[in-house]
């Protein structure tokens, strides 16, 4: 497995050489993409001098965690939203016949996608630490390091399930489309500014708050005003990421029993 | 020397798919999402069959007759509904893994190539999921690009390759880990004579030289009659005729055609010893037994009784014998057993 793994970036390397104008286009959008995000987040700050005891440095670093936790999930698990395409055009059959585990051969369908989010991730992320006021302490540093695979983990744990749901129902493009702007779309700003039920589905259902608000709670000594829960539900973050992925996996294993049963 | 020993086993092998009955229309849509009921479709049902080491065997039938659900059953990607496999001693779908090591698999309408990279960077990913040693890795890849002669494109992208050059690629990936066994499900589809021709004369070899065991679907009879000394058919999920190619020609194949055309045209025209099997314009088609009639007693009174133009005899192929399979098995069967 190592060896098929290194195989797979060597291949995405090669394709992205070959294929440089694709991928220079592709990080100009993800810049874009974030920028436009952390631009419209200044914006709407300079209105006020802070949203429910957030400055925008906070919020920025709130923006950072996030985005470091779905950058990573990106880069490594990517391939995942394939998925139903494969199972509709008969593809998934291959990974069937083949020695290896078939979620890890799907990780590895080469895909012309490098890491480039996650090095831009990381780089704001150093941005943000020093700039929210945090001491960088090695303590400081792991724990955001756990913090962030945490974050991936949730991710994966989702668009896995998403992903498995196609093997019920062939297309599941609008549950992901759904799922996805719930992320991007809750993940800016401190959760006590939605409404109850929101606030608690972020928090136990679909634990998006766990990515980022919550940790950066914990980490910035902040009050958590949105459950009124201690801080320290901060440091379970990758627990509940593993929890995620536990519970999605094993849905996972009961979609590929029923593909097996059924052949479709 | 060791005695062919069975690869590929199957006992009452059987699959049913279950399946919700849709109703029609928009109503009928909505119906369906609230209460469902289900109907069953016996896809295989009751195969039994028993493939050595190192056979070639064809295994054939019409569309939906249960072929790629066997082969599907036979890699280990569906579940059995009932019966026994083996495959090199191992339950595919029980061990599907252990399983995948044996096995090499070509769909031909689905390639395993990856289409933006060139043809042996996916043998490089497939060295590396199948762990094949580098020696032997090198040593297959040098083989199949002279067999296959695909040294001129073996650095080009899958997309740009033609049908016959992916085609030949697919093959040399389903078999760079050295199977024991590979299914090649419809691998001539849509190639031209000569990369059919080249496709076969591969399959020949390596089942020849390597001694692999090779279970072929195909539509293409000619495959069949160019590969294969064994034939399985199915029919309807079930095994209608397990055997010799040669057998099932002599068999069924029995019966040859006299082709007439007439100077003018005749009405109802008759010859005693044939059946006439059709009429068209002003040629007729009889039928004869090969062992009850001569076909030059039957010329001779053709040319007596009426004004010929042109005279040709058909000989069954394959192809209209499994037709007339389909079409009157169970006539045939009889016909065979009170013989």
């Amino acid at each position: 497995m190592p060896a098929a793994y290194a195989q797979y970036w060597r291949i995405n390397l090669l394709t992205m050489l070959e294929y440089r104008a694709n991928f220079a286009m592709w990080f100009v959008f993800t810049v874009v993409y974030h920028a436009v995000a952390l631009g419209a987040l200044y914006v709407t700050m300079r209105q006020f001098p802070s949203m429910n005891g957030w400055t925008f440095r906070e919020m920025f670093f709130l923006y950072a965690l996030w985005m470091s936790g779905h950058e990573l999930h990106n880069a490594v698990f990517f391939q995942i939203v394939s998925v139903p395409e494969f199972v509709r055009e008969g593809q998934f059959d291959r990974f069937l016949v083949r020695p290896l585990d078939a979620l890890f051969q799907i990780l590895i369908v080469p895909q012309q996608l490098l890491p480039d989010g996650l090095v831009l991730a990381i780089v704001t992320l150093c941005v943000a630490v020093p700039f929210a006021g945090l001491k960088v302490t090695p303590l400081v540093v792991l724990f955001i390091a756990l913090i962030v695979c945490g974050g991936a983990l949730i991710d994966l744990g989702i668009s896995l399930a998403v992903a498995t749901v196609s093997f019920w129902f062939v297309r599941v493009d609008t549950l992901r489309w759904a799922v996805m702007s719930l992320e991007q779309d809750f993940t800016r700003y401190p959760i006590s500014i939605y409404a109850r039920g929101v606030r608690v589905v972020l928090a136990f259902v679909l634990p998006f708050a766990f990515m980022n608000y919550f940790p950066a709670t914990f980490l910035l000594q902040k009050q958590e005003t949105g459950l009124g829960l201690n801080p320290i539900v901060g440091l379970l973050t990758p627990a509940i990421g593993l929890a995620w992925f536990g519970v999605s996996y094993a849905f996972w294993g009961a979609g590929l029993r029923r593909y097996q049963g059924t052949g479709s | 020397m060791h005695e062919p020993a069975p690869i590929v086993e199957t006992r009452d092998l059987r699959k049913v798919f279950r399946t919700v009955r849709r109703r029609p229309g928009a109503l009928g849509a909505l119906r369906t999402l609230f209460s469902r009921d289900y109907e069953e479709r016996i896809a295989v049902s009751n195969v039994t069959m028993s493939v050595d080491a190192g056979e070639l065997v064809g295994y054939i039938g019409q569309n939906g007759a249960g072929k790629s659900t066997t082969i599907k059953m036979l890699t280990g990607i569906l579940v059995p509904s009932g019966g026994e496999i083996r495959v090199a001693g191992i339950v595919p779908y029980e061990n599907r893994k252990q399983n995948a090591r044996n096995i090499g698999v070509v769909f031909g309408q689905r390639s395993q190539l990856y289409w933006d990279l060139p043809l042996v960077e996916s043998f490089e990913l497939l060295r590396a999921i199948y762990a094949i040693p580098r020696e032997r890795y090198q040593r297959n890849v040098d083989e199949f690009t002279d067999l296959l002669e695909m040294r001129e494109f073996l650095n080009t992208p899958v997309r740009q390759l033609s049908l016959g050059q992916r085609m030949r690629g697919d093959f040399a990936a389903a078999m760079l880990h050295d199977p024991a066994i590979v299914y090649l499900d419809e691998p001539t589809i849509g190639l031209d004579v000569v990369a059919k021709e080249a496709i076969r004369a591969f399959i020949t070899r390596v089942n020849t030289e390597r001694g692999t065991t090779v279970i072929l679907t195909t539509h293409d009879l000619a495959d069949v009659e160019r590969l294969c000394r064994r034939i399985v058919l199915i029919d309807h999920g079930s095994i209608i005729y397990d055997g010799d190619v040669e057998r099932i020609k002599s068999e069924y194949g029995r019966f040859r055609t006299l082709v007439v055309t007439f100077a003018a045209a005749v009405e109802s025209p008759a010859l005693p010893g044939a059946e006439l099997a059709g009429v068209q314009g002003t040629t007729a088609r009889f039928r004869f037994d090969r062992n009850g009639e001569r076909a030059d007693r039957l010329i001779r009174i053709a040319s007596e009784r009426y004004p010929l133009e042109d005279v040709s005899i058909e000989e069954p192929d394959l192809e209209s014998i499994i037709r007339r399979i389909y079409r009157e098995g169970y006539e045939q069967r009889t016909e065979e057993a009170t013989r």
